[in-house]
């Protein structure tokens, strides 16, 4: 048997035995019993020695092919068995994704915080400044200075909680409209959220604490038709697509002239159905040009400026909004009221 | 108020306006209508009283009548004829203060015949919601309801002498009222009497004894002018609201006492025949003096509209109102307010913009956006950063809540506050709700009991104002409740405390108040080295006995403190260089050493090169005396910022902290 049958032997013996390797072991004693250095196919070029010059280089091509041939498979069977390995192991690897995450989840916020929020971008963007008013006010910047004299029929329609030391609870958020006026001047635009409160029995559609915005703009002749794009734009907002409002007379002694927007009923479109009693309207806020009288109380000369002025109840907003049938959710701390916005 | 549509179409030339239209235009134009009712043959239109209260006027349907035939450019009809009382006045009328009575004026009739009404004068005053009583009393709520003026008819038999006067009661004295009622008044209440006693409260009600009955034959027709605010603050403390006191509340026209005698002398001929005027008019006033002409130009009618109105158009609407205009320089009008708008509704130019505005009707005015500069309103950073919080809190599982501002002095006394250091409510929504909150404690511990009935655990915050006598501070407070040993509750709140503001040091105390566990409290202190400390609050577990079933994790902070505490700028550190190194170190301690403690001498005797400190773990083993030992252990990670420390610079380190730390008498596990 000459050196080129013996080798082709030893191929055919060594893919043989690759064939039948399961391990990664096996396969390398397949590779140390062929290739190794004092492997099979080294001890035959041991008697290369006899060969003419070219017969040797003619085997030593054939070695070499085979050698190569080898290497290859072997890498192959490898990385065959790794894989079939690397599946079992990922198979078992298995989880079941259903199972819960564990964490806690995000809580929410107040619907009104939300609300509240969402109108205070707005209006910062349409360049209002926002202010705090206090809680507790005196009865100057609750009533006097708002042109609410003390035996004016407005303070009527509104139950005021009154304090021992005299002040009272702010009824509405328009006494911010006089500290604007003093702290900032004219010209200015600005916005007050905030708590209110009337000292009212509490039913489903009734509370004695609630929230509202009041909202002002104050410079040289401000219009009734300024008044009415602000409102427009802001109820877009609010309502997330184009509104239609009404304006109509509306007694507040605040502002002159008063008036009551109106929004045509989403619910209906303003062909008329219970959510707005069959009148096609829904009313949403008093407004109006603010009272000269208001400007003087907050040291602004009339004559110079003036301005409009408008109240929207949050509250009343977040009731529209989500569909909440009882007022008293609001203030009642329960989690399972609270959770859903 | 209700407005009977037959009797506005018997004022407004030819009203042929359907009722519900009608309505339509009076909310658009006047005052909210809240629907039209039929009556018989006739409809109601009912409008919103509280649109009401500055137009003295439509407290009568003549009001209404002058609106409506504004509106529609139809003719007013005066329902009152002119009439000349003459000969002298048959009694006295004596008026102590003109500025609580401006004028009283009276008729005096005879040969009264007294019986039911004409069904057409009963029906309209059902209509109108008002109680047909007899012919004479029906009358004078007839002019009421028509032309807003409340009269009054006494039985001219039962009063005693020729003289009618108004003045203060006297303390004390005591009136039967046409209602049977008996009331006392004292001299902040007006009345009318003879000279022997009170016999009406002025504006508000008749008296019994001088009531028209069936044998009346002499009747004193009042139609008198009363102030407003004196009717108001007597009809409140009376309690007593009739349909005379809720008209003189809006201030009436002085001049109207006439015009209703007027209208009421052609309608008692009518439903009395054979009355008989005794004497003339009896009338005393003292009438303010008339109020200027309002000057008002037009063009800054139009900039306040925000639309161009014609002049001639302005001119017709308020002409068309009654007011009375005089173009006196080109485009400036002088417009004199008639007697019946100018007791209270109109005086400036504003007023007047709101007449030409509601006529044109705000419809026409189209949406204009000022022009303004385009300015950056200023920041209101503190506002953000309530956001900032609010978001957080939410972010780890909180949800908000809003609790009422009021809270009681058992409450407040449950929460170790002092009631008498809290601003008090004089007339509280429940008699026991009186105080105002200093501390958002009290809500939220009943907002943990409530969801305790509901909820296995649950996370809730709030932020809102603790209010004191001399500020408001705005709170928040955070809880966590859990059916769990409550300490991993703790935590999380220790952990949204340390998210709110880093570095912020958790400082356990002994001195724990009632509604505290007494072992789970510390302060929460924010500490500056330039500043010194500050205190935000308290992380704290409500003691078990205040809570059902379960635990209760609290964290209490004084938001605006912290909002101060936040860092103001940033400023950024180059990233180290060189390598740093680290080592672990293990301290024995005692049962209740603080971890926080241990670390800060372990940290002071590193020094200069310690980059960072981290607690890892805690395990605790016996003691050969018996008493429970921490062991504590910690990594620290030193290094220099110019060079890689050697080992045996890392070395002598670690032997100075244990050293040291053997020294304050720690044992080290090496």
């Amino acid at each position: 048997m000459g050196p080129e049958q013996i080798i082709s032997e030893l191929h055919a013996a060594a893919l043989s035995s690759l064939e039948r390797a399961t391990t990664l072991d096996a396969i390398e004693a397949i590779r140390v019993e062929a290739l190794g250095r004092k492997g099979k196919l080294a001890e035959v070029s041991k008697t290369f020695g006899k060969l003419t010059p070219e017969e040797r280089a003619s085997v030593g091509k054939l070695l070499n092919s085979v050698k190569q041939d080898l290497e290859l498979r072997l890498d192959q069977r490898r990385e065959a068995l790794a894989s079939v390995e690397r599946d079992a192991r990922l198979e078992a690897e298995w989880i079941d994704l259903t199972a819960p995450a564990p964490g806690v989840r995000p809580g929410s916020l107040h619907p009104i915080t939300q609300i509240q929020r969402e109108l205070e971008e707005l209006f910062v963007s349409l360049g209002f400044a926002i202010m705090d008013g206090p809680e507790v006010e005196t009865e100057h910047y609750n009533f006097d200075a708002l042109n609410i004299p003390a035996d004016h029929p407005a303070r009527d329609a509104q139950d005021t909680f009154w304090l021992k030391d005299g002040r009272l609870l702010r009824t509405h958020t328009s006494p911010v409209q006089i500290h604007a006026l003093e702290k900032l001047g004219p010209p200015l635009k600005v916005i007050a959220p905030g708590r209110v409160f009337r000292n009212e029995e509490v039913d489903a559609s009734h509370e004695h604490t609630f929230y509202q915005l009041e909202g002002m703009m104050v410079d040289r002749d401000v219009s009734v038709a300024h008044l009415l794009y602000f409102m427009k734009t802001l109820l877009s907002s609010i309502f997330h697509r184009d509104v239609t409002v009404r304006l109509r007379p509306g007694f507040f002694p605040f502002v002159e002239p008063g008036f009551e927007l109106d929004i045509q009923c989403l619910i209906c479109g303003g062909k008329g159905c219970p959510v707005c009693k069959q009148s096609g309207w829904v009313e949403l806020l008093p407004c109006g040009l603010v009272n000269p009288a208001v400007l003087r109380a907050g040291g602004v000369d009339p004559e110079q400026w003036n301005g409009f002025a408008f109240g929207l109840g949050l509250t009343r907003l977040a009731m529209m909004r989500y569909g909440v049938d009882d007022i008293r959710l609001f203030a009642g701390g329960d989690l399972r009221f609270l959770g859903q916005f | 108020m209700k407005f009977s549509y037959n009797w506005l179409r018997d004022l407004v030339e030819g009203l042929d306006t359907p009722p519900r239209e009608l309505a339509q235009l009076i909310t658009l134009k006047t005052a909210e209508s809240e629907g039209v009712e039929t009556h018989g043959n006739d409809h109601v239109i009912e409008i919103d009283n509280k649109s009401l209260t500055h137009r003295p006027d439509l407290w009568g349907h003549h009001g209404m009548a002058r609106e409506v035939a504004a509106i529609l450019g139809k003719k007013l009809i005066d329902p009152v004829k002119h009439v000349e009382f003459s000969g002298a006045a048959p009694i006295r009328v004596s008026i102590e203060d003109y500025g609580l009575s401006p004028r009283y004026s009276a008729l005096v009739f005879e040969n009264v015949t007294v019986k039911p009404s004409p069904p057409w004068l009963a029906q309209r005053l059902e209509a109108v919601g008002l109680n047909p009583i007899n012919n004479i009393v029906d009358v004078t709520n007839f002019v009421l309801a028509e032309i807003a003026q409340p009269m009054h008819a006494f039985d001219a038999d039962k009063l005693n002498g020729e003289e009618i006067i108004v003045r203060s009661a006297r303390a004390g004295e005591v009136i039967k009222a046409l209602n049977d009622e008996s009331y006392t008044l004292d001299p902040s209440n007006l009345v009318i009497a003879d000279p022997a006693g009170p016999v009406a409260i002025a504006g508000i009600i008749g008296g019994a004894d001088s009531a028209i009955s069936d044998s009346t034959t002499r009747i004193v027709l009042e139609s008198a002018n009363f102030n407003a605010s004196s009717v108001r603050k007597t009809s409140a403390k009376l309690r007593l609201r009739t349909d005379a006191s809720m008209r003189f509340e809006k201030a009436q026209d002085p001049v109207n006492t006439i015009r209703g005698l007027e209208r009421a002398f052609e309608l008692m001929q009518e439903v009395s025949p054979g009355i008989r005027l005794v004497g003339g008019l009896a009338d005393n006033a003292r009438l303010p003096a008339p109020q200027p002409p309002i000057v008002l130009p037009l063009d800054w009618l139009n900039r306040k509209l925000g639309r161009a109105i014609p002049a001639e158009e302005v001119r017709r609407i308020l002409e068309s109102l009654e007011f009375r205009v005089e173009e006196i320089e080109p485009r400036i009008l002088s417009v004199f307010v008639p007697s019946w708008r100018a007791t209270k509704d109109v005086s400036i130019k504003e007023d007047l913009v709101e007449e030409v505005g509601r006529m044109v009707g705000y419809a026409s005015i189209p949406p204009v956006a000022p022009l303004t500069p385009a300015t950056v309103p200023p920041a209101s950073p503190e506002r953000e950063f309530h956001h900032i919080v609010r978001k957080m809190a939410a972010a780890q599982g909180f949800t908000e809540v809003q609790n009422y501002s009021f809270v009681s002095e058992e409450m407040a006394r449950a929460f170790s506050l002092d009631p008498a250091a809290h601003v008090q409510v004089v007339s509280p929504i429940a008699s026991d709700q009186n105080l105002l909150r200093t501390s958002l404690l009290p809500g939220i511990w009943k907002n943990i009991n409530d969801n305790a009935r509901h909820l296995e655990q649950f996370r809730l915050f709030e932020i809102g104002r603790a209010i004191y006598p001399d500020r408001e501070v705005l709170r928040f407070a955070a809880a966590l409740y859990s059916k769990d040993d409550g300490a991993a509750g703790l935590f999380e709140l220790k952990r949204l405390a340390e998210c709110l503001l880093p570095g912020v040091s958790i400082r356990p105390t002994d001195s724990s108040a009632s509604y505290e566990h007494p072992r789970r409290v510390a302060d929460v202190v924010f500490v500056d080295s330039k500043q010194g400390d500050t205190k935000l609050g308290r992380l704290f577990e409500f003691h078990p006995r205040m809570v059902e079933g379960g635990r209760a994790a609290v964290l209490d902070l004084d938001l605006s403190r912290l909002f101060e505490c936040q860092p103001s700028s940033k400023r950024y550190r180059p990233l180290r260089r060189f390598p740093e190194s680290a080592f672990d170190l293990s301290v024995l301690a005692g049962s209740r050493a603080l971890i926080a403690d241990v670390q800060a001498a372990m940290a002071k005797l590193a020094g200069e090169p310690l980059l960072s400190i981290a607690f890892l773990r805690e395990f605790t083993l016996p003691t050969p005396s018996g008493e429970k030992a921490r062991s504590l252990s910690y990594r620290l990670t030193v290094g220099a910022p110019d060079r890689t420390l050697s080992a045996d610079e890392v070395g002598a380190i670690r032997s100075r902290i244990i050293e040291g730390m053997r020294a304050a008498g720690y044992e080290l596990k090496v």
